[in-house]
């Protein structure tokens, strides 16, 4: 429990002392064109909430467009990915026809697949999709492969040996094997995916968080770009570690339980 | 090699009891009856590259009464296992025929199979009681007898209140009791049971093998048990068969008559396990 704390308080006091130091440089600085205090940021963010924008909506609207954006492609993405990579796992046809395709995906950059996606979709919601899809998709389903692979056949045996239904094999001894694979690939899916989304968001798509970036870059308000980044990074950390940190230690609490 | 169960469960080569012909009525045989008998049974693997095959079980026969244990005894890679698996379902055969009656009550049924593996096999992500419980959904043990099955096996292997503790939690000798309970729970026809204190250290093996024999006495499964322990088998047996290798077949039936509960170091077991002993390796080591 002191531990505890003492991690607690190590890490708010090390975001104090950057807040500090950005605080600090600014007034050195004194050029809000170039480097706006925190405070000034914290003000902007509170007035883009409650004050609707250049484009008539509130900051709320924005947010809720990436998110959902995020939502959607993310979902979609994982179970694509899961679904691929227990098929090609469990299936040998499956293994032997998808296996050449995975590394000519995976070496797609990420930005090329954007500017691809949107060339083919134009702007619109399909586009950012696709894009998503086709980069974060194979990881996912790499991912999955290799934890099929990694799965201990001994314990299938003893299922089959049992007979147990297909239906319960997956619940019980496959799926419990895979939870460290399908979280690795939810992190990583993640990050993906909103830096596709923003990116999209940014070079395409209408409204939202990276489009609002975008709006004041050409505007050059450095108040209003800060206000939007820090927004989105925010959130982005909210959601990795109050919501997917949360969901892992509850899936792996046979693990604590275990003495050590 | 390579598993896969989508193969084993298409293939199942366990046939159950003798079909059953319209208007007349089932047969019940009412002189001792056979668990599992196995008739001539052979089994070849390829050997890679040559296009020859090697011979695992070469014509193996043997029959497992009604509550009774009985060993196979040999030494090791002399396809003990296979021989297990192919009675299991999970592995194919090619000549002879093996069968398996279920229960009293349970004719026509598709037979029971319990399994003690050399290691335990316990699911770690899964409570004990749970553990159990996969076995019993995987066999459609009806629910409402789920709490019953696992309360008792657990009691008769000693571990009581173990319910719901992880299996990580537990020594190797408590996992092995485990997985014990989880084959007995399924109350199989028969119960397989693969060098299933090998693994164990002397004293818990000494002490698993006490155990087994004061829950042969209250349960009275059908154990087919496999070692390559001679003192193991006298001790825990009425039957013994005993197989070698290259090629691997039966070539002695032995009783082992002594009455129960037995100690290991009683003078007449010891007496058998000497004569067995000499009589085992003079057939096994002439091979080499």
């Amino acid at each position: 429990m002191a531990s505890r704390l003492k991690s607690i308080g190590l890490r708010t006091g090390s975001i104090i002392v950057l807040l500090l130091l950005w605080a600090a440089a600014a007034e050195l600085m004194n050029d809000p064109q170039v480097l706006p205090g925190p405070l000034a940021i914290a003000r902007t963010i509170v007035a883009d909430f409650k004050t609707p924008g250049p484009e008539g909506e509130s900051a709320y609207f924005d947010v809720g467009i990436t998110l959902a954006r995020i939502f959607i492609t993310f979902s979609a993405s994982m179970v694509a990915g899961i679904g691929i990579g227990l098929a090609m796992g469990l299936n040998r046809l499956c293994e032997r026809s998808l296996l050449a395709l995975i590394p000519l995906m995976l070496t797609m950059p990420t930005i090329l697949m954007v500017f691809l996606a949107i060339m083919w979709f134009g702007y619109s919601e399909a586009g950012g999709l696709v894009a998503v899809m086709a980069v974060v998709t194979p990881f996912v389903t790499v991912n999955m492969y290799e934890g099929t692979k990694a799965m201990d056949k001994s314990l299938t045996e003893m299922a089959v040996t049992f007979k147990a239904p297909r239906s319960l094999l997956l619940r019980k001894v496959y799926l419990p094997q895979l939870m460290p694979y399908i979280f690795s690939a939810f992190r990583y899916a993640f990050g993906e995916t909103w830096k596709i989304v923003a990116l999209a968001e940014t070079f395409g798509l209408k409204f939202g968080i990276g489009y609002m970036f975008f709006f004041w870059f050409e505007q050059f308000d450095m108040t209003q770009v800060l206000a939007w980044i820090i927004m989105f990074v925010v959130l982005m950390l909210i959601l990795e570690h109050g919501v997917f940190a949360r969901l892992e230690s509850r899936t792996f609490a046979w693990r604590a339980s275990v003495a050590r | 090699m390579k598993f896969d169960p989508s193969i084993a469960r298409a293939a199942s080569p366990v046939a159950a009891m003798a079909p059953v012909i319209p208007g007349q009525p089932v047969r019940q045989d009412v002189s001792v009856a056979s668990a599992i008998t196995i008739d001539r049974l052979t089994k070849r693997f390829p050997v890679p590259g040559s296009g020859e095959e090697f011979v695992v079980l070469h014509d193996i026969s043997l029959a497992v009464d009604d509550g009774k244990f009985v060993s196979i005894v040999g030494p090791s890679g002399c396809g003990k296992s296979t021989l297990l698996n192919v009675i299991a379902g999970i592995e194919s055969y090619d000549g002879g025929s093996v069968t398996i009656h279920p229960k009293a009550g349970r004719a026509g049924a598709e037979p029971r199979i319990g399994y003690v593996f050399q290691s335990p096999r316990l699911l770690n992500w899964l409570t004990v009681e749970h553990n159990i419980r996969f076995v019993l959904e995987a066999q459609n043990v009806p629910r409402q007898r789920w709490q019953e099955l696992v309360a008792k096996n657990l009691e008769m292997v000693g571990l009581a209140g173990q319910e719901r503790n992880y299996p990580l939690n537990l020594s190797g000798g408590m996992q092995q009791r485990v997985a014990i309970a989880r084959a007995l729970a399924i109350e199989p026809d028969i119960l397989l049971m693969d060098e299933p204190f090998s693994h164990l250290d002397a004293i818990t093996a000494r002490k698993m093998r006490f155990d087994l024999m004061e829950i042969l006495q209250r349960a009275k499964p059908t154990i087919l048990f496999v070692t390559h322990d001679l003192s193991e088998a006298v001790f825990l047996s009425d039957n013994i068969y005993m197989m070698s290798t290259k090629p691997a077949r039966i070539f002695k039936r032995v009783a082992i008559d002594v009455p129960r509960p037995r100690k290991p170091e009683d003078a007449t077991i010891l007496d058998l396990e000497k004569t067995l002993v000499r009589e085992f390796f003079s057939v096994v080591e002439a091979k080499d």
